[in-house]
């Protein structure tokens, strides 16, 4: 991760993970099925940041940036130029862990596949600039299967890596316009536990995914 | 510390809560030493606006004073006097570079309910339900500003707390809607409703060049107000047909703009009223829009209809038919606090807009609830309770 071109792989890396993560929360929304081709789901989506491709591609400098985007939901280890290792954590406790290979094409686009872990994805993100000088548009395509681990957790089909992957994207684009994701989980309320557990559950909710 | 908490449909209770801490490098917390109910509480309370969870603190518009800044924050230090903007905004989005602040595109951190109610998610919005981002709210001994560099506003020496703390809602509301009627000198103006923002809205309309302002309400206190304060014509529309009254005070043309500052909960006196509140109830439409109609029945053609009455959901019979054919201009929205609080600061400093009357019941934190009925049902001539916890 040292020239210019190929840092921003980190943005990759973000979305592989957070895709791969598939937080818990969406589990239980399915509402729609996405495409299927070739045995894979498909999913597109996009999010425009008000910023300049350079801008986005520069913002990906430290493992620092990476780490907020990911917020507690992953750890990451880089093995080797192409190669990380992603560890995700749930509310339990439990790990999951897999490997995510990351291939900087050109300026502006970049792959992403994992093979093993609980969800075998293909990934692909294309920077486009946005027109009427609205900064840049991250165009995300995802394939994902069921792997034998989202199998076990009745995990076959659904959209959840899709809300995912919504998710990392409105994160992504927070951190780079603001420089965090402002979070309302912990203001105070006159709640008691059991109440704010149960709040914390609609916040969680509201927070995953986006637009039907 | 203590804060005002919703604890269910028309429940408000006072109870020890923590306190606030700092999150983010851009946070500030504010010692709240005052802070007004506002018309849209009111929508809150009632749960005409959805998602409001019990032991949420209520409460957005407020002044106080800095008691500690994240290590982010460059434009204010500890003991600073400031006035916060109820609108949330991240100064980085498209929306906030375009000073359209109040469509922030990363402040409301739970954007999923309003992007599918509305297709997309405007900004957050302090103490105004987990719709609006889930931010306790001012009623309170202190609050979590977020952006605070962005947010809170140095008040000016002199401006006593009961009155600049409107600067962070009512005002910029109000001038907000004036300014949508691109007023360029000498028009008739109407103003459907003479609360705290209806009045702030003729006011400013006023400032902006109109030369004869119509206010339009039920309550006799609330109208003799606004006259005695800003000089303005008034219409009582429990007595008077105001669509008649309209046309005969301009002579036949209807207002140039028409401003609607009531809101969801509009109240009437016809039978569409008892229709509206039977749907309501029913949940076949959320929201009343009796002054809305009227505002479009009333607007001479090719006028403005200015919405900041705050709406939520559908409505029924709106006469979108009289707005096409007479080629109206509708203009609505929540207000861009941050836009138009220095700029208020000011006016406010030289005495040009002076909302201090609407402070008609400074009360402490604990009467609360007892400040809220008292707003709702207008009583003792309340234009707006101010807490001081
Ligand atoms: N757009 C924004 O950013 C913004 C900000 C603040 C408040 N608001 C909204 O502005 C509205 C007014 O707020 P407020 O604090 O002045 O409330 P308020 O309750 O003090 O005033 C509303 C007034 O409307 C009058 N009214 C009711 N039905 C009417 C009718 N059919 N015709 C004429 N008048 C009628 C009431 O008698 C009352 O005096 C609320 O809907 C509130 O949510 C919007
Ligand atoms: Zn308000
Ligand atoms: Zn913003």
């Amino acid at each position: 991760m040292t020239n210019n071109g190929t840092r921003w792989a980190l943005l990759g890396v973000t979305a592989a993970t957070a895709v791969g993560v598939g937080r818990a929360a969406a589990r239980r929304r399915r509402r729609h099925q996405p495409e299927r081709q070739d045995g894979w789901y498909v999913v597109r989506r996009g999010v425009t940041v008000d910023r300049s491709r350079d801008d986005v591609i520069g913002f990906w400098t430290d493992r620092e940036r990476l780490d907020r985007a990911l917020a507690g939901w992953a750890t990451l280890e880089q093995l080797d130029e192409r190669r990380w290792r992603c560890v995700a954590r749930d509310r339990a406790g439990g790990e999951t862990q897999w490997r995510a290979e990351i291939t900087v094409e050109e300026a502006g686009t970049l792959r992403w596949r994992v093979e093993d872990g609980p969800m075998p994805q293909l990934g692909r993100i294309e920077l486009a600039e946005a027109p009427q000088g609205r900064g840049t548009e991250i165009r995300a395509e995802l394939r994902y299967r069921s792997g034998p681990v989202r199998r076990l957790a009745g995990l076959v089909g659904g959209d959840e890596p899709d809300l995912a992957l919504r998710d990392a994207l409105r994160r992504v684009k927070a951190l780079i316009e603001c420089g965090q994701v402002v979070d309302t989980r912990n203001d105070p309320s006159g709640r008691s536990p059991g109440q704010e557990k149960a709040t914390d559950k609609v916040r969680e909710t509201l927070m995953t995914g986006g637009r039907a | 510390m203590r804060a005002l908490c919703w604890e269910g449909v028309g429940k408000l209770v006072v109870r020890d809560v923590p306190e606030p801490r700092i999150r983010a490098e851009g946070d500030i917390i504010v010692r709240v030493r005052a802070s007004s109910v506002c018309g849209s509480d009111l929508h809150l309370i009632n749960g005409y606006l959805p998602a409001m969870r019990e032991g949420d603190i209520l409460g957005h518009e407020f002044m106080g004073e800095v008691v500690e800044t994240g290590p982010g924050v460059r434009r204010h230090r500890v003991g600073d006097r400031v006035v916060v903007g109820s609108v949330v905004a991240c100064g980085g989005c498209w929306y906030c570079r375009t000073e359209q602040y109040s469509l922030c595109d990363n402040s409301n951190p739970q954007p999923v309910f309003t992007e599918k109610l509305w297709g997309h998610s405007p900004a957050g919005i302090l103490g105004y339900s987990h719709a609006a981002g889930g931010y306790a709210g001012s009623h309170a001994e202190y609050i979590r500003v977020p952006f605070g560099d962005l947010g809170a506003f140095a008040v000016p020496d002199g401006v006593p707390d009961d009155s600049v703390v409107f600067a962070s809602d009512a005002m910029p509301t109000g001038w907000m809607a004036a300014d949508f009627c691109g007023l360029t000198g000498g028009e008739v103006v109407a103003v459907w409703g003479a609360g705290g923002v209806g009045q702030m809205a003729a006011r400013s309309a006023q400032v902006l060049g109109a030369e004869r302002v119509i206010m339009i309400d039920r309550f006799p206190d609330r109208l003799a107000t606004a006259t005695e304060r800003i000089g303005v014509e008034t219409i009582n529309y429990a007595e008077t047909d105001v669509l008649e009254a309209l046309r005969e005070l301009t002579a036949g043309r209807g207002p140039d703009a028409c401003i609607e500052a009531v809101g969801m909960e509009s109240h009437d006196v016809g039978p569409t009223y008892a229709y509206d509140r039977v749907k309501q109830a029913a949940r076949l439409q959320t929201d009343r829009p009796t002054s809305v109609r009227q505002a479009i029945m009333a607007c001479r053609k090719g006028g403005t209809v200015s919405i900041v009455g705050v709406y939520a959901g559908l409505v029924d019979k709106f006469p979108l038919g009289a707005a096409m054919n007479k080629a109206l201009v509708l203009r609505m929205g929540q207000m861009h606090a941050q836009r138009y609080i220095p700029m208020l600061l000011d006016r406010l400093a030289t005495g040009e807009i002076d909302p201090g009357y609407l402070a008609t019941h400074p009360l402490s934190l604990e009467q609360g609830a007892q400040g809220y009925e008292l707003f709702e049902k207008k009583e003792d001539g309340c234009l707006r309770s101010v807490l001081h916890p």
